[in-house]
């Protein structure tokens, strides 16, 4: 999950945006398990040891927060949407076209769509590819390795 | 039983056609991943290890140690051939390899590279048998006290000897902890940390994390920064070192096999730092210093040998504590736990034919990479000319597939999914994600050894430095630490992994 990091021309990005993170987690944690007992040391309940940790990355996070905001001047890193968006899709067309889709279609709709990942395919190749890897697929992991998975649709 | 008969039990079981054979596939499958850059033996391991579900627990674990120790070698042929480290561990071997790659020498620089790990391999073999036995003996007599404090100390190593800023790498520790603590408390029956989700009340699993975190968020930084690859064209021949190349290489096998046995016991050592000490030590001690980087095969054998007795000697705190030094022996302990056996020190006595059948099946693997190998250099080099273009979809999609099939259902491809997110984030704002998966695995460990202690001591936290076992390993935390503080020796840390 990217951090939205301030375009400022003094501060560290990268530390600050883990700062901002380890907190954002530890407010999580917190939320999460406020309803949980911490019990005594001698005596622990479920709550003790992940609010005490949640505490800590707390102190962890507004560490880095601060001497990050103090720092050197350390641009935010150069981010590849194009690459993060279709990489992260293709896995999600897995996961939705899986259960009812079966997994031939689904291995191909994955491998189609991270190929837009990058700018530089061919779409012969790839598709020929796609094609190729797909029977291999469903030949290792269902005939093969003998993964309980339906090959076809079924709807 | 005494050392003879435990290696013939040993050899026994990883001598079973059904074991060679796992073994085999291991060191293919490894050596494949090892050439090609941009898949991790960490992500195959994470990948495959769905897959061994279903065998028995000996095969099981002769076929990721294979992955693991046949990826190192796969490294260093990239290394020599492209100049691209295959791993992470192989980026010493590029500076003299490629250079003796371009005065035509690919041949025996390969091969010196194969016999250096065969030697090292041998050697820490020999090495796990001795020490193994008595420091199991040692960690029977640990309690919850002596644990959570052995925890503590591989995990503060684990950072001291990590790459980046230490104090980055605890809070990913802390922050890996906090993880492993998600799903049902086992003292009180609450679910913790499962915001309701059915799916994690188990706790998270361990495959979507890990194959998120570094196989999706590789692959994503991977296309975002391209890397051209230039393969020397032409046919490698003459794998036969020279004379001299052998009495030149000799020596420096036999330190760099010492640097690598000793760096890959201590937690963290694992696999990316024995090449790097070692290269540094053969530079120190060599008459010529100012050749190295022009091609010398010292500067091949020393690290390559490093590397894989690292690579072989990390398995030892694993086999004997069920403490994970690298994030590939996390791997391993989750593998362990699958098949229902508790990593530990009992380990070595209740299931013996399981502990010496895999340091048995690690000396034949080592001897199937320089055998059936070396002939096989020319294939692994034509793998090279597949274009990444076309290698990463079949990475997402074997991801996609491992994650899966690790519980048999979507859920954990959208576990990976967020953990890819997260995977690249890290990446991209330069923290690494391999001590939060060591914090991961032994969260829960640690959870549950430190209630236990204080339990049994009342509350009373001085129970951890009155034990000396205990004591010994906190003091040796808090050297590790104060280590971490002081610059200058911080400094020569940077300087190490850097050079």
């Amino acid at each position: 999950m990217p951090e939205p990091v301030a375009r400022k021309l003094r501060g560290n990005a990268p530390d600050i945006a883990f700062g901002a993170f380890l907190i954002l987690l530890a407010v999580v944690a917190l939320w999460e398990t406020r309803a949980l007992s911490i019990g005594t040391a001698a005596d622990m309940g479920p709550g003790y040891v992940p609010r005490a940790l949640a505490w800590i990355l707390m102190g962890f996070g507004l560490a880095f927060a601060a001497s990050g905001l103090r720092g050197k001047h350390r641009s935010v890193p150069r981010f590849d949407l194009r690459s993060f968006l279709m990489v992260l899709l293709s896995l999600a067309v897995f996961a939705l076209l899986l259960p009812k889709g079966g997994l031939a279609l689904a291995t191909f709709a994955t491998l189609a769509c991270s190929t837009f990942a990058v700018s530089d395919f061919r779409w012969r190749e790839s598709l020929l590819f796609a094609v190729i890897l797909t029977a291999f697929t469903v030949l290792l992991f269902v005939n093969g390795l003998g993964l309980p998975l339906a090959v076809w649709p079924r709807w | 039983m005494n050392l003879v008969d435990n290696l013939a039990l040993g050899f026994s079981t990883a001598l079973s056609l059904q074991n060679l054979l796992f073994c085999f596939l291991g060191v293919i499958i490894g050596t494949l991943v090892g050439v090609l850059p941009g898949i991790s033996p960490l992500n195959t391991t994470a990948m495959l290890l769905p897959f061994t579900f279903g065998l028995p627990p000996a095969s099981a674990m002769i076929m990721l140690a294979g992955i693991f120790y046949g990826a190192q070698y796969g490294g260093s042929t990239t290394a020599i051939l492209v100049n691209v480290p295959g791993e992470t561990s192989a980026v010493v071997t590029c500076l003299d390899g490629y250079q003796m790659a371009r005065q035509g020498r690919a041949g025996p620089a390969l091969a010196i590279a194969a016999v250096g790990s065969f030697f090292a391999g041998t050697v820490a073999t020999i090495v796990i048998a001795l020490l193994s036995a008595p420091l199991a003996t040692l960690a029977m007599k640990f309690t919850a006290p002596e644990y959570f404090s052995l925890l503590v100390m591989g995990l503060i190593a684990a950072v001291v000897l990590a790459h980046g800023s230490p104090f980055k790498a605890i809070a990913m520790v802390l922050m890996g902890v906090l993880v492993g603590l998600v799903g049902i408390d086992v003292n009180s029956g609450k679910p913790r940390l499962t915001f309701g989700i059915p799916d994690i009340a188990d706790g998270m699993d361990f495959v979507p994390v890990v194959v998120g975190l570094f196989g999706i968020g590789e692959v994503i930084a991977n296309l975002g920064s391209p890397q051209d690859r230039s393969i020397l064209a032409g046919k490698i021949k003459n794998l036969m070192p020279t004379w001299p190349d052998l009495k030149a290489a000799f020596p420096a096998m036999v330190r760099g096999t010492c640097v690598g046995t000793m760096l890959g016991i201590l937690p963290g050592g694992g696999a990316a730092l024995p090449p790097f000490a070692a290269y540094a030590l053969e530079k120190k001690v060599s008459r010529h210093p100012e050749r190295f980087g022009t091609g010398v095969i010292e500067g091949v054998a020393s690290p390559e040998s490093a590397n894989n007795a690292g690579a072989q000697t990390s398995f030892i705190p694993l086999l004997t504590m069920g403490i994970p030094t690298n994030p590939l022996m996390a791997l391993m302990i989750g593998a362990l736990m699958i098949q229902g056996i508790q990593p530990g020190p009992s380990v070595i006595r209740e299931q013996p034919a399981l502990y010496w059948g895999l340091v048995a099946s690690m000396w034949i693997g080592n001897l199937m990479l320089v055998v059936i190998n070396l002939p096989l250099v020319g294939m692994w080099a034509s793998l090279l000319r597949v274009p990444y273009r076309l290698l990463f979809p079949a990475i997402i999609l074997f991801c996609c597939i491992g994650a899966y099939a690790s519980s048999n259902s979507v859920f954990s491809v959208w576990l990976m999914l967020g953990w890819g997110a997260l995977g690249y984030f890290f990446n991209k704002i330069g923290v690494q994600p391999a001590p939060m998966v060591l914090g991961f695995v032994l969260g829960p460990l640690l959870e549950e050894n430190f209630r236990r202690a204080m339990l049994l001591s009342g509350g009373d936290p001085l129970v951890f430095v009155q034990r000396p076992i205990s004591a010994a390993l906190l003091g040796v935390a808090a050297i590790l630490l104060v280590v971490l503080i002081f610059p200058t020796i911080r400094m020569k840390r940077e300087g190490a992994l850097r050079e």
